[in-house]
């Protein structure tokens, strides 16, 4: 099957190029066919590789093209099909069809129903280029890609103007991060002489532990990395690209996109493990990152923003899964999460359809009677991000905690904390919208309805894996062996840096215990608190405690970075602009604009119409060049 | 391969090497120049206005230059030319016909038939009408 | 040879067409002519296959003769739906093109100068012709003659050159020169030396470089618009081809007598041909300019002489003129509709014509080589020829010209973006709408994926 490897981002693209030239033309059924069937088609052949790699590992380079061939320097276009490949393909392509399928009853009301189905082919192409790249040049070209389709489908309706400064937003917050790791694909060159896996990893194997190249280079990798999957301090875009359509939100904003980093780092683990210091950085920053959202997502009242937060969080926590070197965890986490994170986003489209456009949860409230499927699929999504035992999220989570408990006691307490406040938030949010009294307006109360068969079916799909989708990374307690461990350990066992864990047997029961002890209780808490009571449609900020009003606005981090970075640097440009740029710059740049302008209004001149000009002209030449070429002869 | 007798390279870099062709520029600029000159100085100069006038069959000259006329003659001329010209190349095969053999005669035929397809192409286009 | 047989036989059929009432029957003849070329062209190659020993169709030279075949044939039917109907001589027009081809394939096969010159001859007598098509109007009948008595002073620098070499050498072939080269160390022996600055000159003036570009911008304009495109694709790269193969084949020993001439050269033709450029307000003045602009990149990697010059100047052959054409096709087009090439034509063309504007826009994207347009990658690899032998400070300048060139190549696409104009929609063949989509995504494409193509020869 890795013959036909190839075709597996070349279908999106077509589907994109359809969609993408037809969209006026095409009608819906057609539109949708062509991008449903694209990704379906890709998934398949995914499929096929995946029932192959389970047999023997798959480790193959598949060389398409030379892309750029200059000198000394080839950059061809590779592709790589490992089992850690694999793996994110069936999610981008497994998920990424589901959500297409959803798709096709969010937008069947929208004009740009073609456009939305071409823009997501094209997500999906550019992130398959990013998973199936074989090297750093190529993955750069997917990473690219999809922060282009981000910024172009946060911005989908371009026509309200905030959300296209969120769209601005996010794709200027992504290319502080680019720079990283443009700088870090530079230093590879300059080091190895390459960007391609196969060269960069056996070459950066020869540097002893913790030299400066490796942590400069592995450092850059995770400023890219930082942007993409929205870490601390490059964050913030993240809750704003909710602006785009839902699906957006579940496709690029939760499942995929944003785990391009974790992905990133993981693919470059042989690198991260000669570069502990980074790990140490990653894992640090990924802690504070995971409590820092948490905290934010308490008090939010914007139901995808709740969701929006816990995306960040969650990737910090897939990031401390790699910065205490358990790469396999961090996959498994970016998998579950993306089972049932997508599914609550989908689920929050769902609400916010038959609310018709409502998204604040104080306008909610007892959904579940009109909108059962959507409730208790809801509700899956929610026990397996708390870390309920036995869904998804409690496996993935458990490996991590596992992790960090070996790596520092603090950073597991903090994650502990984490857990506790995620479960503390997702019931809120869960019973706030589903449980107690409607507090919505009466026209909306009448057009409350369950959503259509297409946003329904992948609902349930998606429910059915968020519940399961643990068992494929069952601990060793458990009997089983820990199939996700197996099957990537080809992937991560070239890496020999990396100390065994020890045997996990007692912390894992523990865990099992705690989520039960602590987390049963929190739900408990929440029920009272938010299914039972009144809650407030209104909040009056005066009578808000200090710690509340903090975690509401987002510990004032929006408003930091407009006094700390944006107002100074428009002062200082204002001041720039006066002194500096009127005077200096304009004055150059103007002034060697009109030299130029004023260089052509004269060289226009000799341009006469007369032949005998021109004839003399040539002869002038002839005889300019027969000295020069005497004098620099030597002839004179 | 014949090459002509050259010295080293070394006794050619200098300015007195370089005779020939300053020569052959004064020659060719010398030629020009004498022309005009000589042409200045042996014409009969009498610039009056009657002079510098278009000579159009002693009638006064009227309105602007660039007027259509008819090319007849011209077309019938060049067409002349052309052909008078392409058959020149008759005398050298007929020269070493014997030595050309067949092959001469099948190339000749080409070229002859070549050429003949041109005057078709002249006189089925109208080019020899006159009216 | 099979390749020059086709040709002048098409030719020659498209011409009697004409007069035995066929004109249905040109088009097909003439572009199964340039298919049964172009086919007979790939038979030979990696062959090397030498005819004569005057002419050698080896990997460069059919590259380059199916480069020209292309814009050949974009040019044929774009003629063909712009001018069908309305072009008395148009089977005879399409007959000189296909004869000038011939031309064009002995240009950029011959291996002995004389092939050379006859090659450049057959171009460009076919050349003053096109340039003179529209009789009745002033501009392009000074076009034809201007073309013709300037042609006729270069042919005289070429001959004059080709003599002297002779005088020097005693050969006309090419590699007889370059072992007589290689043999004496001649760099400095005056018929060498004058020799070839002479044909040097006379092959300057066909890709129009500085200074001995003027006949440049009066011809391009005077010229009607789709001849222009042709001369400036065809014409230039044919003219190009030559320039490379007789200074590659023949002239490489002697490289010190006169790469920095090239270097002056292609430094004074970028300044030249950008900064006019700037000041034109017809747009095909300014491709005029432009034109001669690209002529001074190219001769970058001409001057560079390294292994990578013949796969850089194919490159950017094909570039430009995927770029040119399509850039001379919308011209053509907005310039029979409204009877203007002024850059305030193209305003509001994105609502009459999103095709058109958007086409245009990549063809200027190209040509100002910005990614991802094979433009950038034509640039790129011209750099990098001089960069690899270390001429840092040409390079440089080249780039600064390249900033230059934005300025001008984005007025028009401003004017049809950003402005507006006459909203009442241009209606276009169908074939001709293919054409220009085709033209530019193969221009995206090869900006995409331009790794094989760089080194084909």
């Amino acid at each position: 099957m890795t013959a036909v490897a190839w075709l597996i981002p070349l279908l999106p693209l077509l589907g994109f190029i359809i969609n993408g030239l037809g969209f006026p033309k095409l009608n819906k059924k057609v539109a949708a066919i062509i991008g449903c069937g694209s990704v379906l088609a890709s998934f398949a052949i995914v499929c096929s590789l995946f029932l192959q790699s389970l047999q023997t590992p798959l480790n193959h380079r598949i060389d398409l093209y030379t892309w750029i061939a200059a000198g000394n320097y080839t950059v061809s276009f590779a592709l790589l099909i490992d089992n850690l490949s694999v793996i994110m393909m069936m999610i981008v392509t497994g998920v990424g069809f589901l959500i297409h399928v959803y798709s096709i009853g969010y937008m069947k009301e929208d004009e740009g129903f073609g456009k939305f189905f071409a823009y997501l082919n094209l997500f999906i192409f550019f992130m398959l280029l990013l998973v199936m790249g074989a090297s750093f040049v190529i993955m750069f070209i997917g990473w690219e890609g999809v922060g282009l389709c981000s910024y172009l489908l946060i911005g989908f309706w371009w026509k309200n103007r905030e959300y296209s400064a969120a769209a601005n937003k996010a794709f200027i917050m992504n290319r502080i991060g680019d720079l990283g790791f443009i700088l870090a694909i530079f230093m590879m060159f300059a080091v190895f002489g390459s960007s391609d896996f196969d060269k960069v990893f056996p070459a950066a194997s020869a540097f002893t532990t913790n030299d400066s190249i490796i942590i400069a280079i592995t450092l850059l990798l995770f400023v890219g990395a930082i942007g993409k999957s929205a870490q601390l301090p490059l964050f913030t875009w993240l809750p704003d690209a909710m602006a785009g359509p839902t699906p957006v939100s579940a496709l690029i904003h939760a499942a995929t996109m944003v785990t391009a980093g974790v992905y990133m780092v993981a693919r470059s683990n042989i690198l991260y493990s000669i570069a502990p210091v980074t790990l140490a950085v990653i894992t640090v920053l990924g802690t504070i990152t995971a409590l820092f959202a948490a905290l934010i997502a308490l008090t939010q009242n914007d139901i995808k923003k709740v969701l929006a937060y816990s995306t960040v969080s969650q990737l910090g926590f897939m990031f401390v899964a790699l910065g205490t070197s358990s790469f396999d965890a961090g996959i498994f986490h970016v998998m579950t999460h993306a089972f049932f994170k997508a599914l609550l986003f989908l689920g929050a489209g769902s609400v916010i359809h038959a609310m018709s456009g409502e998204q604040n949860i104080r306008h909610m409230g007892g959904l579940k009677k009109a909108l059962p499927i959507t409730s208790f699929t809801f509700l899956i999504g929610t026990l397996a991000i708390s870390g309920i035992p036995p869904f998804a999220g409690f496996f993935s989570k458990d490996a991590i905690l596992t992790a960090s408990y070996f790596n520092s006691t603090i950073i597991f307490l903090l994650l502990i904390l984490t857990s506790v406040l995620t479960a503390a938030y997702m019931f809120r949010l869960y019973f706030m919208v589903f449980w107690g009294d409607f507090r919505g307006t009466h026209h909306q109360e009448e057009h409350l309805h369950e959503s259509p068969q297409s946003i329904t079916i992948p609902l349930i799909v998606l429910a059915l894996f968020a519940a399961i989708g643990g068992f494929f990374g069952l601990p060793e307690i458990f009997g089983n062996h820990n199939w996700i461990h197996h099957y990537l350990s080809p992937v991560f066992s070239q890496n020999t840096r990396i100390m065994a864990h020890a045997d996990s047997v007692m912390i894992e029961w523990l865990l099992v215990a705690f989520s039960l002890v602590v987390i049963v209780p929190v739900m408990w808490l929440a029920y009272q608190r938010y299914a039972l009571k009144t809650v407030k449609v209104t909040l009056s900020e005066e009578q808000l405690p200090f710690w509340y009003k903090l975690s509401l606005h987002k510990f004032y981090v929006d408003e930091l970075y407009d006094y700390g970075i944006v107002k100074p640097l428009s002062a200082l440009a204002g001041l720039f602009s006066v002194a500096v740029e009127k005077k200096m710059i304009d004055g150059t740049v103007n002034g060697l604009g009109s030299i130029t302008l004023f260089l052509s209004s004269q060289l226009r001149k000799i341009q006469t119409g007369n032949t005998g000009f021109y004839v003399f002209a040539m002869v002038a030449g002839m005889v300019l060049m027969l000295l020069f070429a005497l004098a620099k002869l030597n002839v004179f | 391969m014949i090459f002509m007798e050259v010295s080293s390279a070394a006794a050619n870099t200098t300015v007195a090497n370089y005779l020939p062709i300053v020569i052959q520029f004064i020659f060719a600029a010398g030629f020009v120049g004498t022309t005009m000159v000589a042409t200045h100085l042996l014409g009969p100069k009498l610039q009056t206005k009657k002079k510098l006038q278009a000579f159009e069959s002693g009638i006064k000259s009227v309105g602007n230059a660039r007027q259509p006329f008819a090319v007849k003659y011209f077309l019938t001329a060049i067409l002349f030319v052309l052909f008078d010209v392409e058959v020149i190349f008759l005398y050298p095969w007929a020269v070493n016909f014997m030595e050309l053999g067949w092959q001469g005669v099948i190339t000749m035929g080409l070229f002859m038939g070549l050429l003949l397809a041109g005057f078709v192409y002249i006189v089925k286009s109208g080019a020899l009408d006159w009216e | 040879m099979m390749v020059l047989i086709i040709l002048t036989a098409a030719g020659i059929l498209a011409m009697f067409a004409s007069v035995f009432n066929g004109r249905s029957v040109v088009l097909p003849v003439s572009l199964s002519g340039l298919f049964a070329a172009g086919y007979f062209a790939l038979l030979e190659w990696n062959t090397n296959t030498t005819y004569f020993e005057a002419m050698r169709m080896d990997n460069f030279a059919i590259a380059f003769t199916v480069v020209c075949l292309f814009a050949a044939f974009v040019f044929l039917l774009l003629y063909h739906y712009m001018h069908y109907s309305s072009d008395v001589h148009y089977a005879e027009v399409i007959s000189i093109i296909l004869f000038s081809l011939a031309g064009v394939v002995v240009m950029v096969s011959f291996t002995s100068m004389l092939m050379l010159f006859l090659g450049i001859e057959i171009l460009s007598l076919s050349l003053y012709i096109l340039a003179g098509l529209k009789k009745k109007d002033l501009l392009s009948n000074e076009a034809s003659l201007k073309y013709l008595l300037m042609g006729a002073f270069a042919t005289g620098f070429l001959l004059f050159g080709i003599a002297m070499l002779y005088g020097a050498t005693g050969s006309f072939m090419l590699s007889d020169i370059a072992y007589y080269l290689g043999l004496h160390k001649a760099v400095a022996e005056p018929f060498i030396v004058t020799g070839i600055i002479m044909l040097m000159i006379g092959l300057l003036f066909k890709v129009a470089a500085a200074p001995f570009h003027f006949w440049t911008p009066d011809v391009y304009q005077g010229a009607p618009t789709l001849v222009t495109g042709y001369m400036a694709t065809v014409g230039k790269v044919a003219a190009f081809a030559a320039l490379v193969r007789v200074f590659q084949l023949g002239f490489s020993p002697a490289l010190e007598t006169y790469q920095f001439l090239f270097a002056a050269v292609a430094v004074t033709t970028m300044f030249i041909g950008n900064i006019t450029a700037l000041y034109q307000k017809s747009v095909k003045r300014m491709l005029a300019y432009s034109s001669i602009s690209h002529a001074g990149y190219m001769l970058i990697a001409l001057m560079a002489a390294n292994e990578v010059t013949n796969g850089a100047v194919l490159f950017y052959s094909i570039a430009y003129t995927l770029a040119s054409l399509l850039a001379f096709a919308v011209v053509a087009i907005l310039q029979q509709k409204s009877g203007s090439d002024e850059v305030s034509v193209f305003n509001g063309l994105s609502k009459s014509s999103p095709l058109m504007s958007i086409t245009f826009a990549v063809a200027m994207l190209s040509l100002a080589g910005i990614p991802p347009t094979a433009g950038f990658f034509a640039k790129f690899y011209v750099f990098s020829a001089a960069i690899s032998d270390g001429w840092v400070w040409i390079t440089v300048l080249a780039i600064i010209n390249s900033f230059i060139s934005v300025y001008y190549y984005f007025a028009p696409v401003i004017a049809s973006y950003m402005k507006k104009g006459n909203e009442e929609g241009i209606v276009l063949a169908t074939p001709v709408k293919v054409l220009l989509a085709i033209i530019a995504l193969l221009t995206l494409l090869i900006g995409l994926l331009p790794g094989s193509l760089s080194y084909l020869i």
